[in-house]
């Protein structure tokens, strides 16, 4: 029950991290979705499975976070184009919030155990 | 031909692995999935047999594709979300408890009445023990009230039995 627990935190900080991203990827302008996986593979290993932001897309779809619009490509098939709504928007400040301050408590932690293992 | 069988069997095994979520889910995420294996193939003109390999691999394992989807909302409920919903017993509920019960005396009808609002936006407690919890502070507003009857009357007796010394 305990290691359920904590793996369930673990894959809500993952989720909250990656959807933080998504919609920082995507505040640059509308991008359809395999764009958005070219952008956080280049940024680092922000995706480990590039067939999981398709499970994303769709919650922020669902939670209207992001809207769709169904575009020709010169080639294939029309795309899927995602762009963000203002509450994705105001989603991003909020998250992009809690991520600092959990950075910086982080970093303070870090750098404290660090000092004090030179003072050992 | 062999690239063909290598991509159109990842996409059965995602359709296998996708089967608990709900059918239109599952038929949209297959093409979600299909189209971003031709915009990668796309990307690179004409990939040999190790280069569709690679993008298969990138994509993940289709399991782990379906995990991602367990997580997000809409398939928590069928899949048991609720735990990880409703929060743990914590500060709320230890102050709605407490207020219901040692505020009714400490402050009558407005610890009661804060304990019962705490009752409610608490996410720890399923309806029923909210109702439970209620039910306990109304019994905790009408005893003070009771006991109150009690003590106004008691001043009474006192005065009228002072009352003829007084002159």
């Amino acid at each position: 029950m305990v290691q359920g627990e904590a793996r369930n935190q673990a894959t809500q900080l993952r989720r909250g991290l990656l959807e933080l991203c998504v919609l920082a990827v995507l505040r640059r302008g509308e991008s359809y979705a395999f764009d958005i996986v070219r952008v956080l593979s280049e940024a680092g290993e922000l995706l480990t499975s590039e067939g999981t932001i398709y499970p994303l897309l769709a919650r922020l779809r669902e939670q209207r976070l992001a809207s769709t619009t169904w575009r020709e490509s010169a080639s294939g098939p029309p795309r899927r184009y995602y762009r963000l709504t203002d509450a994705g928007r105001r989603a991003l400040v909020d998250l992009s919030g809690d991520w600092m301050r959990f950075r910086d408590a982080v970093d303070a932690l870090v750098a404290g155990s660090e000092e004090a293992t030179r003072a050992d | 031909m062999q690239t063909d069988t290598l991509i159109s069997d990842y996409l059965k095994h995602l359709e296998e692995a996708a089967a608990r979520l709900p059918a239109r889910r599952r038929l949209e995420l297959v093409d979600e999935v299909r189209e971003h294996i031709e915009a990668a193939i796309a990307a690179r003109g004409d990939p040999s047999e190790a280069e569709i390999r690679n993008i298969l691999e990138r994509l993940g394992r289709p399991e782990e594709i379906v995990a991602a989807e367990a997580e997000t909302d809409a398939a928590l409920p069928a899949m048991g979300g609720e735990p990880a919903k409703r929060s743990r017993f914590g500060l709320v509920e230890v102050a709605a408890l407490m207020l219901v019960t040692i505020g009714a005396f400490a402050l009558p009808v407005i610890g009661p009445a804060a304990g019962i609002g705490l009752t409610w936006i608490s996410s720890a407690w399923s309806p029923r023990q909210k109702a439970l919890v209620t039910g306990l502070a109304i019994l905790f507003v009408v005893l003070p009230i009771v006991m109150l009857m009690n003590v106004s009357s008691g001043p009474l007796h006192i005065e009228s039995s002072i009352g003829p010394v007084q002159p």
